[in-house]
């Protein structure tokens, strides 16, 4: 028997919009979060402003899970996870423990939106020696300051005066298989680097980078007000290691421009850690039974690569960061375009049946 | 919501080891392409003696030591240059009884010409890899690797064999001729790998006091960063953030472990600057490594686990005292610290007398009567010399003398 409810994995931004968007095409959506709030990475890792228009991340969080919620087509079911799945296209079977209890539901097709995890600087063992010293720390971690307004260094609690960012930390990276380029720390970077200035109009920032990968319009309306306005530095050139020197920290490197190598002391080093698929993506691959790709992605494309939100699955469509790394106007128009697609396909199923 | 602040939820993070997931690890398992190999009957594989430990390595997966019945496949620049080294792996096996085998028909890994360059091609050199496994295989005794460039340039050559069909066709016909068969031993294991898991056992049987000493650790490069994902990790090891090996061993003898900031670095050997750049190995090893040590934590002994790391930061360092740098550390391997701690004859086993930079003042430290012990081994020389004996043997060294 066909269903003609969509069913969305994931209450991130890409799963909310992913669940408006059905709900508004007149699909009847069931949204699964496995936290007990909506939200996503967002939310829980507590970014202050989006590089998306600057907006304030938890009011844009909040706009985007109301426009779910409040649709009379969504039912969000919190602390949720799935256990498992059989059937097709039209009539999936989804075993899935709600609070602990376990439950099944019959739906027509299937959004994947379990999104990405920022790369753990200890993953690989030493990058830049993050576990070592207090004052080395990751974007993740400065985010939360920049929110907080107390932009410190842990080690001693008072306001840094020079700040470096350490670019494609976790990216582009053969040595442990992250080849792939995360799109969004170039503009994160440059826009915590403004926030920086905002809040300490004394420090220096510094930028170093292999290249700066500015998407779009970030281009005029971070990369360059970073420079113009807020005075930040930009340095072509790969760091090496990252060493104690008295109470500050050496960042040693090559500077490319001028072609030598370079060593400046640092008060605090942030590392622009890119995007690995989360544990929630890699799981849900399995338990679905959709193709990952070489990174733990899922794999998407179809079989001609021109339809972005397909999987190896029929009925089943992957939506945001969970299909590799995207920036917010990438999570959400795929989201759109899975709704659409999960929309049409529970359709046809139905015609069909 | 937590209740710490932000800096403390920062600082709690890297407080704690970071756990691995080998489904996660970025490189794959060469050990599942051996079984496949095996199973389709393209090589031999030597199977992991009963006696082993399993280890973890740096992305969580499990690694097996063998305990004993081993083959040691030694090194060129041990024997030539710091023989205690040697002496001090087997003398350890001795202490507890374990079945070794020291080969004689075991010859040089060439790894050194293939660093510099000079190597013939990559079936010869893949060949003389498989030619001292295969010599192993017949023995039965499982292979142990005591050179860091030997370990590290096998596992290249490892990756090369299970990749390319063509280069094992090639090896095959050339080992063909000898008669012998292609073989792969299930895992290459380095002699401080065996050093790491025995080190409690060591503690047990300690008869030196080694807490006052403060030492610090030359990670060897060949070791751990060329197949970096074989190298052995312990959470309670610098958080699983460096590999374990010497480290760990150290701890357990009771030596203070002092941190430095250029670990990472290398010693200066480099893989070709000690034969084409000699120059830049000597100012390398001093004054990035040596001098670093001893301006930032002046320890008493610094402590590797690779022949060319022991041989290039001990016997660079006259260069660097002619021109008054501040350096001065004796320089040692895990093998001849832990023999050292058990009681081993300074001279007999550890033969400190190779070894070029000052070991007296470490020695004193420890509280060893070293002029003691060299005169015994003035009186071997001098039995040698008089035709009463032909050399040193297991029969003079074998017994612990030190108990301070």
């Amino acid at each position: 028997m066909s269903s003609n409810k969509v069913l969305v994995i994931g209450g991130g931004p890409a799963g909310l919009e992913a669940a408006r968007s059905a709900a508004e095409l007149g699909g009847e959506v069931i949204l699964l979060e496995k936290r007990e709030r909506l939200g996503g990475t967002p939310d829980r890792e507590n970014y202050a402003k989006l590089t998306h228009h600057w907006r304030d991340a938890s009011e844009a969080m909040a706009e985007l899970a109301d426009a779910a919620t409040n649709s009379p087509n969504v039912e969000v079911k919190y602390q949720t996870e799935v256990k498992g799945m059989s059937g097709s296209v039209g009539d999936f079977t989804v075993d899935v423990e709600v609070g602990g209890v376990a439950e099944s539901l019959i739906v027509g097709s299937i959004i994947v939106a379990t999104g990405f995890q920022h790369f753990d600087p200890g993953r690989a063992t030493q990058y830049y020696n993050y576990y070592t010293f207090p004052d080395v720390i990751t974007l993740t971690d400065l985010e939360k300051m920049l929110r907080e307004h107390k932009v410190v260094r842990p080690s001693t609690g008072e306001a840094p005066k020079k700040v470096a960012f350490i670019q494609c930390v976790g990216s582009r990276d053969r040595q442990i298989g992250n080849e792939y380029c995360s799109k969004v720390c170039c503009g994160i970077a440059s826009k915590q680097a403004i926030e920086i200035r905002e809040q300490l109009p004394d420090s220096k920032v510094m930028i170093f980078y292999i290249d700066m990968r500015m998407y779009g319009y970030w281009e005029n309306e971070i990369y360059w007000p970073a420079q113009e306005k807020y005075k930040v530095n930009y340095v072509k050139g790969v760091i090496s290691e990252v060493l104690p020197k008295g109470d500050q920290l050496l960042i040693r490197g090559e500077d490319t421009t001028m072609s030598r190598p370079m060593e400046v002391t640092m008060d605090m080093v942030v590392l622009s850690v890119g995007m690995e698929p989360s544990a929630g993506t890699r799981a849900i691959a399995q338990t679905l039974g959709i193709q990952q790709n070489k990174y733990g992605f899922i794999e998407s494309g179809g079989s001609g690569g021109l339809d972005p939100v397909a999987t190896s699955v029929e009925g089943i469509f992957v939506a945001g960061a969970a299909a590799g790394p995207a920036d917010l106007d990438d999570s959400i128009s795929s989201a759109g375009l899975a709704a659409a697609r999960a929309v049409a396909s529970v359709r046809k199923a139905l015609a069909t049946a | 919501m937590s209740e710490l602040t932000t800096v403390e939820q920062i600082l709690e993070r890297k407080s704690h080891a970071v756990t691995r997931n080998p489904e996660q690890a970025p490189s794959h398992d060469i050990r599942e392409a051996l079984y496949e190999l095996e199973a389709k009957g393209e090589i031999v594989l030597h199977k992991m003696p009963e006696n082993h430990v399993e280890v973890m390595t740096k992305f969580g997966r499990t690694k097996r030591i063998p305990i004993e019945h081993t083959w040691h496949h030694k090194s060129c620049g041990q024997c030539g240059h710091i023989p205690g080294y040697t002496s001090s792996i087997f003398w350890l096996h001795r202490q507890f009884d374990l079945d070794y085998l020291d080969p004689t028909d075991q010859t040089s890994c060439t790894g050194w010409n293939y660093y510099a360059s000079a190597t013939s091609n990559a079936a010869a050199q893949a060949a003389v890899m498989v030619r001292n496994f295969a010599a192993a295989y017949e023995t039965g005794y499982f292979p142990v690797i005591h050179c860091g460039t030997s370990y590290g340039h096998y596992k290249e050559v490892r990756e090369q064999l299970v990749h390319h069909k063509e280069l094992r066709d090639e090896v095959r016909r050339v080992l063909d001729k000898m008669g012998k068969p292609l073989v792969l031993p299930e895992e290459l294991v380095h002699y401080s790998e065996w050093v790491h898991v025995m080190r409690h056992k060591f503690a047990e049987k300690q008869t030196v006091d080694m807490s006052k000493i403060t030492a610090t650790v030359h990670p060897a490069c060949h070791y751990y960063k060329i197949v970096a994902e074989d190298a052995i990790y312990d959470p309670e090891i610098y958080g699983g953030q460096r590999t374990a090996t010497v480290t760990g061993t150290l701890q357990a003898l009771g030596i203070n472990v002092a941190d430095y900031s250029t670990w990472f670095d290398c010693c200066g050997f480099g893989f070709r600057h000690v034969l084409v750049q000699r120059d830049f190995t000597r100012s390398f090893s001093t004054l990035r490594k040596i001098e670093v040590m001893k301006n930032e934590v002046n320890p008493d002994v610094t402590v590797t686990h690779d022949t060319g790391c022991v041989t290039t930061l001990d016997k660079s360092q006259f260069s660097a005292k002619a021109h008054d740098r501040n350096v001065g550390i004796p320089v040692l391997s895990d093998a001849q610290v832990a023999a050292l701690a058990m009681g081993a004859h300074p001279f007999r086993v550890v033969q400190f007398h190779w070894h070029s930079t000052d070991w007296r003042p470490f020695l004193d430290k420890l509280g060893i009567d070293w002029q003691k012990y060299w005169d015994e081994f003035q009186e071997d020389l001098d039995a040698i010399r008089a035709g009463k004996k032909s050399g040193i043997t297991w029969e003079d060294a074998d017994k612990p003398v030190l108990n301070v």
